[in-house]
C-alpha cells in the first residue's frame, strides 16, 4: 500500500529517477525499525540518490516543503538512530559507494556515505593501510560508523574513529553544499586543522545538521607482526586496574576487557549464573609492531605490568584466548568478531545496549550497580570496557539481547538499559550513538547552557526541523 | 520494541505463521548483505544478493530485507499485497544471503521464502504473470516448458532408447530442462554413461519420469510438487537402485526436499517415502577419476582454452557439492582453469532459479551478464557448470549481450574427452 503524497513522490522521483524513490509499505518497512526495543516508525518515502547534486535537490525540496528527512546507509547501529521519528523521508545513501581516493603517500582516503566495512578494507589491504575495524557486520557504512564516534580496532593507539576525521563535503538541511577543513581550499583532504574546527558541527550530531556527503579519514600502515596478550580477573576493580596501568604506556592497539557473560556465544539470555569457580572478568590487548624485536619487547613490558599489576593486589588469573578468537583479533575487520551470533543468535531477534564513554576509574562502580539492575531485569550483565587513548576513559557499555516476539521482555530490556543510564550519567557516563530515551535522560542532567548551544546550532543549520528530527531530544 | 504475531494474520497465513519464531531470530543484521572473508590469503569483499544489486531497495535485499518486509505481514504492520509479493518472488533463493548468516534463522531462511511464496498463491497475491503461465500446465503435462509430456524424450535417438534396460543400477533422471531444451546435455550424458559403461537407464515409459517438482516448490505450488513427487517416488524404484542427474535443482530437489525434513527439505509436506541413494554426474565422474578408472585425452578444440567453473548454487550452496566438478575440470587435459573470485559458497548465482528466470525474464538474464563479466575480466574463455538450467541462462545472456563466450556442461565435454581405463 502506497503511503505519503503522489505530488510529493512524483517530485523525488523527477530528482532520483523512478526506480529509486518509493512510497509503498512493502519497501518502506526494513527502514522503519532496528535492532533495538526503539518503536517503529513508517517512514512515507525512501530515496535513493546517486549524487550529491541529487541530495542537494532532495534536501532543498524537502526543506520547502518541511518534509523530514533521515540519512541511512545500512542502519547496523543499535541506538535506533535511523528511524523516522516523525515519518518523512528516509534518505538512503548505498548507492553513493565509491571511494574517491586513496593517497597512500599522505595517509588519507576519501569516501561516499555508501562505502562498506568490506569494500574499504580490501581497497586498502591491496596497498597495505587499514582502517579503525569495529564490532559490526561487514556491509556497515565506514562513513555512518566514524561520524557518529564509532570505535575501532586502533582505539588504544589512535583513539575512536572520529578522530581519524580528515576533512568533509557536506550538503546542509537548506540544500547548500560546503567542504569542510583542507578540501575547502585544494583537493587534499588531508587535515581539518589548522582551520576553525566546523566539522564538529557534523560530527556525533546523528544527521540531525545536515549529510555529509564525501569523507576524508587518517588511514594508517598494516604493521606486519601482531600478537593478542590474555589475562582474566576476578573482579572488575582488578582487570581496570591493571588495564590503566598497561594503557599507561602506549603500546597497544588495543586493550578490551569483557565480563563472563559477553565472553560467552551467544550471551545467556536470559541471565544465568556464571560458574563459581569462572574468572568474572576476561581481557585481550592487540600489540603490533614491525618486526618481532619490537613486539617482543611489547610482550615483556606487558609481562612487568601483569606483575606490577599483582603486586598492587589486582586479583589476575592466566588464560589462553581460543586460537579462533584470537585470529578474529588480528585479521580485521572480522566475520567472527562482527556477527551478531555473539550476541542474539537465538535470543529472539533484539540487540540494544546503553554504550557509553565513561571514566575508567568508575567502570567497575557502575558495572557493580549495572549488575544489580540487570540481573532484576532478567538479563545478563554481558560488560565491555575499552581504555582509548587519551585520558584514561573508554567504553563501559553492555550488550542486551533480548526477545522481540515478547512485549514484556522487551519492556524489561528498555527499562534495564534506562535505569543503567539514570545511574550512570551522574558517575561521568555519557552514552554514544544514544536512542531518544538516553538523551531524555541526559537532557534532564545537562549544563543549560549546553542545551541552548546545542538548540541554537540546530536551529540555525536546519531553520525548518527538517533533519532526524527528534533523535537529539531537544526539538 | 516488539513484534508480535498478529493474531488476525496468523489466520490468514497460517503457513507463514507457523515459521514465526524461527524469522524472528533474524536480528536485523545485515551481516547477510555483503560477501566478506579476510584471512592473510583471502581478501574478499562482493555483493552476494541479486535482487537487492538489481531492485536496490533494502525490502529487496538479502534475507534481512525480505525478513523485515515478513516481520512487518506477520506483526499486522504492513498487508501482504502486491508489492510485498513482488519483493518475495522476486529473488532467486540462492542463499548467498544464508552463507553470511549467523542467527538461528539461517537454516530456515529457504523454507520461509518459499512458504510467503505458498501463501502468496492460496491468497493470490501477486503471482508473477510469467510463472502463472506454467503453473497449470505442469499439472497435466508434467513440466513447465510449456511441452507435451509424450515428447518428454523425443531427443532420445530410439536405438539406445530400446536398448535401455527395464532396470538398471542408475536410473538418469533427466529433468525438464535437459529433456526439453538442453538437449545437448541429454545426449551428452548418455553418450558419457554409455562410454563408461554404466548400467543405466532411463524412466521413458508413459508412467515414467515426470518433473521431479522443483520450479513448483520453489515458487510455493506445494500440492503441484507433491502430485509430481509422489509419482516420481513410486516410479523411480522400479528402473533403477540409484538416481543419478546431470541437473542441479533436480539433484537438490531429490536429495533434498523429498529425504529431508524441514527446513533443509519438503518431506513433511511432500509426505512421500523415497530413499533411493541420489548422486550428480559430477561425483561419479569424480569417483571414477579418484579410483584411476578414467581419464581424459585432450580435445583439440580446447587445447590452451582458459576454462572458468560457475557453481550452481542448487549443487553448490544448497547441497554442498564443491569439490567434484573442478575434480572433473582439473583432470581435461590441455586446458587452463581459473578461478572466480566469488565461486563455490561465495558465487554469484547465474539468475535463473527459484522462478525469476519465469517470472522476471530482464533481471534473470542482468544476474548473467553480471556472471559473465566477471567471467570475461578473468580471462575465461568458456564458461563451464554443471546444471542445464544454469546452462541456459548463461548462454543466453552470452548471445543477447554479445559476450561471445562458450558455455558448456562439464558433461558435454567429459562425454567427448573421455577415457575409460578400466
Amino acid at each position: 500500500m502506497p503511503r505519503g503524497v503522489d505530488r510529493v513522490l512524483k517530485t523525488l522521483q523527477e530528482i532520483v529517477g523512478r526506480d529509486y524513490a518509493s512510497n509503498e509499505e512493502a519497501i518502506l518497512m526494513p527502514y522503519s525499525f532496528d535492532l533495538t526495543w526503539n518503536e517503529p516508525r513508517m517512514p512515507d518515502y525512501v530515496v535513493m540518490p546517486k549524487t550529491v547534486e541529487e541530495v542537494q535537490r532532495v534536501l532543498s525540496f524537502a526543506n520547502r516543503e518541511r518534509i523530514p528527512v533521515v540519512p541511512y546507509v545500512s542502519s547496523t547501529n543499535i541506538g535506533g538512530l535511523c528511524i523516522p521519528e516523525e515519518g518523512g523521508i528516509v534518505l538512503d545513501l548505498r548507492r553513493m559507494n565509491r571511494i574517491i581516493k586513496i593517497d597512500t603517500e599522505t595517509h588519507y582516503a576519501v569516501i561516499e556515505p555508501g562505502v562498506s566495512h568490506a569494500q574499504f578494507s580490501r581497497e586498502l589491504k591491496k596497498v597495505g593501510f587499514e582502517f579503525g575495524w569495529g564490532v559490526h557486520p561487514a556491509s556497515a557504512s565506514v562513513l555512518a560508523m566514524t561520524l557518529q564516534h564509532g570505535i575501532g580496532h586502533l582505539n588504544g593507539r589512535f583513539g575512536v574513529n572520529s578522530q581519524f576525521i580528515s576533512s568533509m563535503e557536506v550538503v546542509l538541511p537548506t540544500g547548500e553544499v560546503c567542504k569542510i577543513g583542507s578540501c575547502a581550499y585544494s583537493d587534499e583532504w588531508h587535515s581539518l586543522l589548522p582551520l576553525p574546527m566546523l566539522a564538529g558541527l557534523f560530527i556525533g550530531w546523528l544527521g540531525t545538521t545536515g549529510v555529509v556527503t564525501k569523507l576524508g579519514v587518517w588511514i594508517t600502515r598494516i604493521r606486519p607482526y601482531k600478537d593478542v596478550l590474555t589475562i582474566a580477573a576476578e573482579d572488575a576493580e582488578s582487570m581496570t586496574k591493571y588495564m590503566v596501568m598497561w594503557r599507561d604506556l602506549e603500546l597497544c592497539d588495543e586493550i578490551t576487557a569483557v565480563s563472563w557473560w559477553l565472553a560467552q556465544i551467544p550471551i545467556p539470555y536470559p541471565y544465568q549464573e556464571k560458574p563459581p569457580d569462572a574468572p568474572e572478568w576476561f581481557s585481550y590487548t592487540v600489540i603490533s609492531g614491525w618486526s618481532e624485536e619490537e613486539l617482543e619487547y611489547k610482550r615483556k613490558m606487558w609481562k612487568e605490568v601483569v606483575a606490577k599489576a599483582r603486586q598492587k593486589g589486582c586479583k589476575l588469573i592466566d588464560f589462553e584466548y581460543p586460537p579462533e578468537a584470537k585470529r578474529g583479533r588480528t585479521e580485521l575487520p572480522s566475520r567472527i568478531v562482527g556477527s551478531t551470533k555473539n550476541y542474539s543468535k537465538s535470543c529472539g531477534g533484539g540487540l540494544a545496549w546503553p554504550g557509553t564513554f565513561t571514566p575508567a576509574k568508575n567502570w567497575p562502580i557502575l558495572y557493580e550497580k549495572m549488575k544489580e539492575i540487570y540481573i532484576k531485569h532478567g538479563l545478563s550483565p554481558a560488560t565491555r570496557f575499552t581504555d582509548y587513548r587519551g585520558a584514561h576513559y573508554g567504553m563501559w557499555r553492555v550488550m542486551t539481547p533480548f526477545d522481540k516476539r515478547n512485549p514484556e521482555a522487551v519492556w524489561h530490556a528498555r527499562q534495564a538499559m534506562r535505569e543503567v543510564v539514570e545511574v550512570g550519567v551522574k558517575a561521568g557516563m555519557i552514552p554514544y550513538k544514544p536512542p531518544v530515551d538516553y538523551w531524555n535522560v541526559m537532557n534532564a542532567h545537562a549544563d543549560p547552557g549546553w542545551l541552548m548551544l546545542l538548540c541554537k546550532i540546530k536551529d540555525c543549520l536546519d531553520p525548518n526541523h527538517i533533519m532526524n528530527p527528534g533523535k537529539l531530544g531537544i526539538r | 520494541m516488539a513484534l508480535p504475531l498478529s493474531k488476525d494474520v496468523a489466520r490468514k497465513y497460517p503457513e507463514l505463521a507457523s515459521l514465526y519464531d524461527h524469522l524472528m531470530m533474524c536480528t536485523h543484521c545485515g551481516n547477510c548483505r555483503y560477501f566478506y572473508e579476510y584471512r592473510p590469503d583471502v581478501n574478499l569483499s562482493a555483493p552476494n544478493c541479486l535482487s537487492g544489486e538489481y531492485f536496490y531497495f533494502d525490502s529487496y535485499t538479502a534475507s534481512r530485507g525480505k525478513n523485515a518486509v515478513l516481520k512487518g505481514v506477520l506483526s499486522g504492520r504492513i498487508p501482504f499485497d502486491e508489492k510485498a509479493a513482488h519483493v518475495i518472488f522476486a529473488c532467486t533463493t540462492c542463499m548467498a544471503c544464508r552463507e553470511m548468516c549467523e542467527t538461528d534463522v539461517k537454516d530456515w531462511l529457504n523454507r520461509l521464502f518459499e512458504t510467503a511464496r505458498r501463501e502468496a498463491w492460496k491468497n493470490n497475491i501477486g503471482i508473477p504473470a510469467g510463472i502463472k503461465k506454467w503453473s497449470e500446465h505442469i499439472k497435466v503435462e508434467h513440466n513447465p516448458y510449456l511441452e507435451k509430456h509424450a515428447d518428454r524424450f523425443a531427443w532420445l535417438p530410439a536405438d539406445i532408447r530400446n536398448s535401455l534396460p527395464k532396470k538398471a543400477e542408475y536410473v538418469y533422471f533427466v529433468g525438464c530442462t535437459a529433456s526439453y531444451r538442453q538437449k545437448n546435455i541429454a545426449l551428452a550424458t548418455v553418450e558419457l554413461f554409455r562410454k563408461l559403461g554404466i548400467d543405466f537407464t532411463i524412466a521413458v515409459d508413459g508412467d515414467g519420469e515426470w518433473c521431479c517438482g522443483s520450479p513448483a516448490l520453489r515458487t510455493g505450488q506445494w500440492d503441484t510438487a507433491k502430485e509430481l513427487a509422489e509419482h516420481n517416488a513410486q516410479v523411480l524404484d522400479k528402473y533403477g537402485d540409484k538416481v543419478i542427474t546431470t541437473c542441479a535443482g533436480c539433484f537438490r530437489t531429490l536429495i533434498q526436499d523429498y529425504q529431508k525434513e524441514a527446513p533443509e527439505g519438503y518431506k513433511d509436506v511432500l509426505g512421500i517415502d523415497f530413499n533411493m541413494p541420489v548422486i550428480h554426474t559430477m561425483q561419479l565422474l569424480a569417483e571414477l577419476i579418484d579410483k584411476g578408472e578414467v581419464e581424459f585425452q585432450e580435445l583439440p578444440e580446447f587445447a590452451g582454452k582458459v576454462f572458468v567453473y560457475h557453481d550452481p548454487c542448487h549443487l553448490g550452496r544448497h547441497v554442498g557439492v564443491y569439490d567434484e566438478p573442478r575434480k572433473v575440470l582439473n583432470s581435461f587435459k590441455g586446458i587452463k582453469v581459473v578461478e572466480a573470485e566469488r565461486s563455490r559458497q561465495w558465487s554469484w548465482c547465474c539468475g535463473a532459479g527459484g522462478g525469476v528466470r519465469s517470472g522476471f525474464p530482464d533481471f534473470s538474464l542482468w544476474a548473467s551478464k553480471v556472471r559473465l563479466e566477471e567471467f570475461k575480466e578473468l580471462g575465461a574463455e568458456i564458461v563451464t557448470s554443471a546444471c542445464p538450467f544454469c546452462w541456459r541462462n548463461l548462454d543466453d545472456a552470452s548471445k543477447m549481450f554479445s559476450f561471445n563466450l562458450p558455455v558448456y556442461d562439464l558433461a558435454e565435454i567429459a562425454a567427448k574427452a573421455v577415457v575409460k581405463k578400466k
